[in-house]
């Protein structure tokens, strides 16, 4: 599970965010915290207060094997994990440079005996658009926000429109003017 | 003014001591949790904490500006320029903000008191009040959810936490009925179905409360409890709360944006 953390903050959880339905969960960053559940709640508020949500995933960091395209070709011929039980897992990459809020995307699911076999299945499952960088996590591993508690969780988020420091007027001093008493 | 109309005076007056009430305790509880910021425990839960300060402040607005539309009242007014004896919030939530352990059982305790107040009254004969019930009980329902889990944690978690939580556990309950304690004008306020039943209310609140600390594997104190009074008696802690929350607005009265 979880690696060994700083004393006292807690293992790191990467954070997944669906914007709408029918878009693919995205990384947007991290959180610690305790455990899942806890996870699930502080991803809440820290990456889905204001911006829109639909659903959330954590997964314990450590979880997560990364790898990107500069890795694979310098890697050679990839060596996979072979025997052993087919496990699930969630595949996700990135196929821009642009610049972004977000990393991976999610793309699908796989079944391989480990994360590098599951790298080499992704990259035939889905090779279109060619990925800068992959991202494979076992799916036992990935915890979603409960679908019932949706409306408490993200609706709040629609009326709290986000700022910027401009929309917050000054008086200029000299130009003041006060609401006369009486 | 939609549904404020057909209030007669008697229980337009009985219904501004409750919004007040009602108000006050989301505001002081709002500006107890807002004391953590920057100081909490985790970066995570600082601005967990942060985020639920806002909405207990925000449905102290939504009260307030549902008592605008029965007296004309300001709510910047209510907030910034009312002196301690003024308020009518509960003691418990102007107690200071403890330990981490305090503060969550606190935010625990009313969380589930307003649970299951919210519930009831978005089916308020009075319309504005059950809209602005409905918007805030969605907020609820993640502020219960962060403080239960905090409730288990502390209660499960290490020697340390369980002794802090069950010091705070101590500290709170004898404040705990003041949260459903009815206020003169309530029965017939509830009579008129623009509040919820008092007695039923108490039980349904109870319930919750017990039933979560049993969940924690948590005894609750004996139930001897010395009778906290109206929500016109407040403590020293609630005059420099308002010191501390009053001082930007009394600063400059007329001020028109800061």
């Amino acid at each position: 599970m979880a690696a060994a953390a700083p004393a006292g903050q807690g293992p790191r959880w990467e954070v997944f965010k669906q914007d709408a339905a029918g878009k693919p969960h995205q990384a947007v960053g991290s959180v610690h915290a305790a455990d899942p559940e806890h996870a699930l709640l502080m991803a809440r508020s820290v990456h889905a207060r204001r911006p829109a949500a639909v659903s959330l995933w954590v997964a314990p960091a450590d979880a997560v094997f990364a790898v990107t395209a500069e890795e694979l070709e310098a890697a050679g011929p990839w060596a996979v994990e072979d025997g052993g039980p087919n496990r699930r897992f969630l595949a996700f990459r990135k196929t821009s440079h642009r610049r972004a809020m977000t990393f991976v995307d999610h793309v699908g699911e796989v079944e391989a005996p480990g994360p590098r076999a599951a790298v080499a299945a992704a990259m035939v499952a889905f090779p279109e658009p060619p990925a800068l960088t992959w991202w494979v996590v076992p799916a036992d591993d990935v915890v979603a926000s409960p679908e019932e508690e949706a409306g408490a969780w993200f609706d709040p988020a629609r009326d709290k429109t986000y700022k910027q420091q401009s929309a917050y007027g000054l008086l200029a001093p000299g130009k003041r003017k006060r609401v006369e008493d009486g | 003014m939609s549904g404020s109309g057909d209030l007669d005076p008697t229980l337009r007056e009985a219904l501004i001591a409750r919004l007040t009430a009602m108000a006050d305790d989301e505001l002081i509880l709002g500006h107890r949790d807002s004391e953590w910021t920057g100081h909490a425990p985790l970066l995570e839960e600082d601005i967990a904490l942060a985020n639920i300060a806002q909405d207990e402040i925000g449905h102290a607005l939504l009260w307030l500006e549902a008592r605008t539309a029965l007296d004309g009242s300001d709510p910047d007014e209510l907030a910034f320029f009312r002196e301690a004896g003024a308020y009518r919030n509960v003691r418990m939530v102007e107690l200071p903000k403890g330990d981490w352990a305090f503060t969550l059982l606190r935010q625990f305790l009313f969380d589930a008191f307003e649970t299951e107040l919210l519930a009831r009254l978005a089916r308020s004969s009075h319309v504005p009040l059950a809209e602005a019930a409905a918007k805030a009980a969605k907020e609820e329902v993640f502020h219960l959810r962060h403080s239960g889990l905090w409730l288990e944690r502390l209660a499960r978690g290490t020697e340390e936490s369980r002794r802090r939580l069950l010091a705070a556990l101590e500290q709170l309950w004898p404040y705990l009925p003041q949260l459903w304690q009815p206020l003169p004008g309530d029965a017939a306020l509830a009579e008129a179905g623009v509040v919820p039943d008092p007695a039923e209310l108490e039980e349904a609140a109870r319930g919750r409360i017990m039933a979560a600390l049993a969940r924690a594997g948590v005894e609750p104190p004996a139930e001897a409890v010395p009778n906290p009074g109206g929500r016109e008696r407040h403590g020293e802690a609630l005059v420099t709360l308002l010191i501390d929350m009053q001082s930007v607005a009394r600063a400059d009265p007329g001020v028109e944006a800061w």
